[in-house]
């Protein structure tokens, strides 16, 4: 994550990667389980705070994010809303009709949606990209021929965005000269991304050439780059942990909805 | 480039690669299939063969054991790099679409690049994540009509964005020329 949208760094900073993932896919499972909105509701509120604190990232960046993912979340629950089953009608238009059970079910998934998208941006805002990688070879124990294509392909991410740009002005100077076709819909959809393709594989294919005869390619290897475990490992795991047993006694003790099952 | 079996850092840095660029295409799509959501009748899962396609392109490229897996995970972890958005759903679900599409692709041994093994490996992507949707999103609670909308849609569009659309690309990359890079040169030996 670029330094320039930090105000200051936590520990969230030095956890390892690995162990964030695997936090990250064990709170996946968690969510999936959880069927009461009360302790949803207090977990994505959990994840918010944790978010808020740890990440250390600007306030404004925060608040943009969060405005987004309330967003998304919302009009990804939608169709859950409209269209679920249930008994009592709140309202009713042509094929919508929004019970109070979809509406709850739907707000479920909404809260499901954004209770891992927050744990996600603090992971984005607190995790350099070639740490991960290096972690997972080093702890991971995966073979380094994938993790550095893995880096090496991330280093080309500005060439090709910026391939594209140049793309679209080669194609509005010599608007003039082109059919229409080979610029819009299928056949222009198709072109543009035959080109990206075509170079980006040949330059690949020039770098992968190169970083085998370097040695890239298989073990055994040091590393200047060393990523370890550490107690914040056991910090964060604990903390992830107990922000998810808190909110389930939260529910219990405040709770905004009626029903403890959302199915 | 000597011959060898199994996947050479090149292959894997071509397969990421083309996964990239696709997530470049995904960023994109994200904003059109967020855009038909609100109505909520699925027209967004017409779309939805878009998140694996770079799957099914980067093995018709290279036609290797394991492509097909890289790929998605590649082109769903390239999402976060693209969109520095993380989310874990994206992760597990394109591993799940890369694993279906990799099994059928074991079936044919790898071999065929035929426009069938396309569209049937799209077809078992679009279907390997609807498990796991059914628990995530209620849909066991949603109206017949509407799941039944939700699941053509859905086979539909694997069979179309990522089966034949997939193999337009495929073919149309194979005439520039690029692909006699790729592999073991097999694309070499059918005269490009």
């Amino acid at each position: 994550m670029p330094e320039a949208v930090k105000r200051y760094s936590t520990f969230a900073d030095r956890v390892n990667p690995l162990v964030k993932i695997f936090v990250a896919v064990g709170l996946f499972l968690t969510v999936i389980l959880i069927h009461d909105p009360n302790h949803l509701f207090h977990l994505a509120i959990i994840m918010f705070i944790l978010l808020f604190i740890l990440s250390g990232v600007k306030y404004i960046y925060i608040a943009l994010l969060t405005g987004a993912i309330l967003f998304f979340g919302f009009i990804s629950s939608l169709y859950m809303i409209f269209y679920g089953e249930g008994t009592t009608t709140i309202f009713r238009l042509g094929i919508i009709h929004v019970t109070e059970e979809s509406a709850v079910r739907g707000l479920h998934i909404m809260m499901r949606g954004i209770t891992l998208s927050f744990f996600g941006a603090l992971i984005v805002f607190t995790t350099r990209i070639t740490d991960v990688f290096y972690s997972l070879m080093q702890q991971g124990r995966l073979k380094p021929k994938y993790a550095y294509s893995f880096m090496a392909a991330v280093r080309m991410v500005p060439i090709i965005a910026g391939e594209y740009m140049a793309l679209r002005r080669a194609r509005k100077v010599r608007r003039a000269l082109i059919h229409r076709k080979y610029i819009s819909g299928l056949r222009g959809f198709i072109s543009t991304l035959v080109t990206l393709l075509s170079q980006s594989i040949r330059r690949a294919w020039r770098l992968g050439v190169a970083m085998e005869s370097k040695g890239f390619d298989d073990g055994p290897r040091t590393y200047y780059h060393r990523t370890t475990y550490s107690i914040h490992d056991l910090h964060f795991v604990l903390l992830i942990l107990l922000g998810v047993i808190l909110s389930a006694f939260l529910g219990e003790w405040f709770s905004p909805f009626d029903t403890v099952d959302a199915r | 480039m000597a011959k060898r079996k199994g996947l050479t850092l090149t292959d894997v840095l071509i397969t990421v690669v083309i996964a990239l660029v696709f997530s470049f295409v995904y960023s994109i799509w994200g904003g059109v299939y967020t855009a038909l959501e609100p109505l909520g009748l699925h027209l967004n899962q017409l779309l939805y063969g878009m998140w694996f396609i770079a799957a099914v392109v980067a093995y018709l490229v290279i036609r290797k054991p394991g492509v097909a897996l890289i790929a998605e995970f590649a082109a769903a972890s390239g999402e976060t790099i693209v969109m520095l958005q993380f989310d874990v759903m994206l992760i597990v679900y394109g591993l799940i679409q890369g694993l279906a599409c990799e099994i059928v692709f074991a079936i044919v041994k790898y071999k065929s690049t035929s426009l069938m093994v396309a569209v049937i490996a799209g077809i078992s992507a679009a279907l390997a994540t609807f498990p796991l949707d059914w628990y995530y999103g209620y849909l066991g609670q949603l109206a017949t009509w509407n799941l039944l909308l939700m699941f053509g849609f859905r086979v539909l569009s694997g069979a179309l964005i990522a089966g034949w659309l997939a193999h337009l690309l495929y073919r149309a990359l194979k005439e520039t020329g690029v692909l006699k890079l790729v592999g073991n040169g097999h694309a070499a030996e059918e005269g490009l």
